[in-house]
């Protein structure tokens, strides 16, 4: 039983990564749940989670020449298996992004839900391979018009790839935002659930300066209140992991030769 | 592509090699222009660096800004023009000439950020208020820009059919066209 999400916001600065170990967080009380840093360019996870020290990252699956089982990279945290990207650039260099599909497949066949953490960005096959590979996407918006204009971009093509959207999270609102009405206006562009707001918080620096998940930090804030909310609102699809497994390995034409 | 920030060439109207940025946006508001003003530092000229800024106009009221040296547009764009004296040149353009540019989020900025920013001229600032058009006030003004913005259909659809043409051509590039949904199926998901 697996549905495989990618949280995507299209611009950097929405929160995306809090979002997605906040989310995986709340869906462990749950489900098996499996988070990975699929933001290969930004690797920014590892340090959220507590994770600057790992020895192998995903980046080390994805280079071919490299002798190195996918559970070396899974690291068990905050009740969630977390697969952290490395910082190396040349690292990144070498990395080839279609062998994420083999990676993904792999992971899904042990897990209830898997969070892509995406990078924000559109620019590249590597940057879009998550929500090719995504069963669907979770977009991570601020209510403003440059976040708004690009979660609609991630969202148009998602669903060029046929990954519908799950829900919109709205991160980061600040109490003069009003932010009901401008959900439920765009509602009408979305498609999913609205998930939750999330107020903008201090606690969510504090976490990630004390390389914490915000629910393992400041459990009781009111962003962390709100993260719960949001999974609470995601429904979960099951699937058949075989069959997504085979899904993600067929899914991505490799682009090298 | 067709929101990419291309402005055409307009209609030059007017050029003054010593021109002051306020009384050239009181000169644009009170003609009305629709088009563009190429606005080039003195000092510019003289060492031959290229740190012209473009503001465009819908009726005399400023709509986009950019930068050329810093590749900064919006807001930014007003911060990096430095200077007293400019060589400024106003070119007049068909308003649709510009429909496509102004969609670029990234390069819009509020009708009075050019008056106040640049100009530092709060009569100018409030004249400018008074003609710019409701949807744009509403832009200026935190939340209710998303309002606006959300309001606006047809700018969210010409949103998504970019990005979908985006996506389509950017898949083929990447090897990734057979994994492309196709459009029966892309259509009952909207």
């Amino acid at each position: 039983m697996v549905e495989a999400f990618a949280v995507a916001s299209g611009k950097g600065g929405t929160g995306k990564t809090t979002s997605t170990l906040a989310l995986g967080m709340a869906l462990a009380e749950r489900y098996d749940v499996t988070v990975i840093d699929a933001d290969t360019g930004m690797a920014n996870l590892l340090f959220h989670a507590g994770l600057d020290d790992a020895d192998v990252t995903l980046h080390d699956l994805l280079v071919s020449d490299r002798d190195v089982a996918v559970e070396d990279a899974v690291y068990d945290r905050f009740g969630m298996s977390v697969v952290p990207c490395g910082t190396s650039l040349t690292a990144f260099e070498a990395a080839d992004p279609s062998r994420l599909r083999d990676v993904v497949a792999e992971l899904a066949a042990d897990t209830d839900v898997l969070l892509l953490d995406s990078p924000a960005a559109l620019g590249s096959k590597s940057a879009v391979l998550p929500v090719v590979l995504a069963d669907r996407v979770v977009v991570v918006l601020q209510p403003t018009v440059p976040s708004l204009s690009d979660g609609l971009k991630v969202q148009e093509y998602a669903r060029s790839y046929g990954t519908e959207t799950a829900g919109v999270l709205f991160n980061r609102v600040r109490p003069d935002e009003d932010v009901e009405t401008i959900a439920d206006q765009a509602a009408r562009y979305f498609g999913g659930t609205a998930l939750a707001s999330v107020p903008e918080s201090d606690a969510v620096r504090a976490a990630r300066r004390a390389g914490e998940p915000l629910l393992a930090h400041a459990p009781s804030d009111p962003a962390a209140d709100a993260f719960h909310e949001a999974a609470g609102n995601l429904d979960v699809r099951a699937g058949d992991a075989a069959g997504v497994a085979d899904r993600f390995r067929s899914a991505v034409v490799p682009d090298r030769p | 592509m067709v929101a990419d920030g291309h402005i055409p060439e307009g209609e030059l109207c007017r050029s003054r090699t010593d021109a002051d940025i306020g009384e050239t946006l009181a000169g644009v508001l009170d003609r009305e222009l629709t088009g563009y003003v190429v606005f080039e530092p003195q000092g510019s000229i003289l060492f031959g660096n290229d740190e012209r800024a473009v503001l465009t106009f819908e009726a005399g009221v400023p709509v986009l800004a950019y930068h050329s040296a810093s590749d900064a547009g919006g807001h930014d764009a007003l911060d990096a023009l430095t200077g007293d004296l400019f060589h400024a040149e106003v070119y007049e353009l068909a308003a649709d000439a510009l429909t496509a540019a102004h969609q670029v989020e990234e390069l819009r900025v509020s009708p009075t950020a050019p008056a106040d920013v640049l100009a530092d001229d709060g009569a100018l600032v409030d004249r400018t208020r008074d003609v710019a058009p409701e949807d744009r006030l509403a832009d200026a003004a935190g939340t209710s820009a998303v309002e606006a913005f959300l309001a606006d259909a047809d700018r969210i659809d010409a949103i998504r059919d970019e990005a979908r043409a985006e996506a389509q051509a950017r898949a083929a590039e990447w090897g990734l066209a057979d994994q492309l949904d196709d459009e029966e199926q892309s259509d009952t998901l909207g």
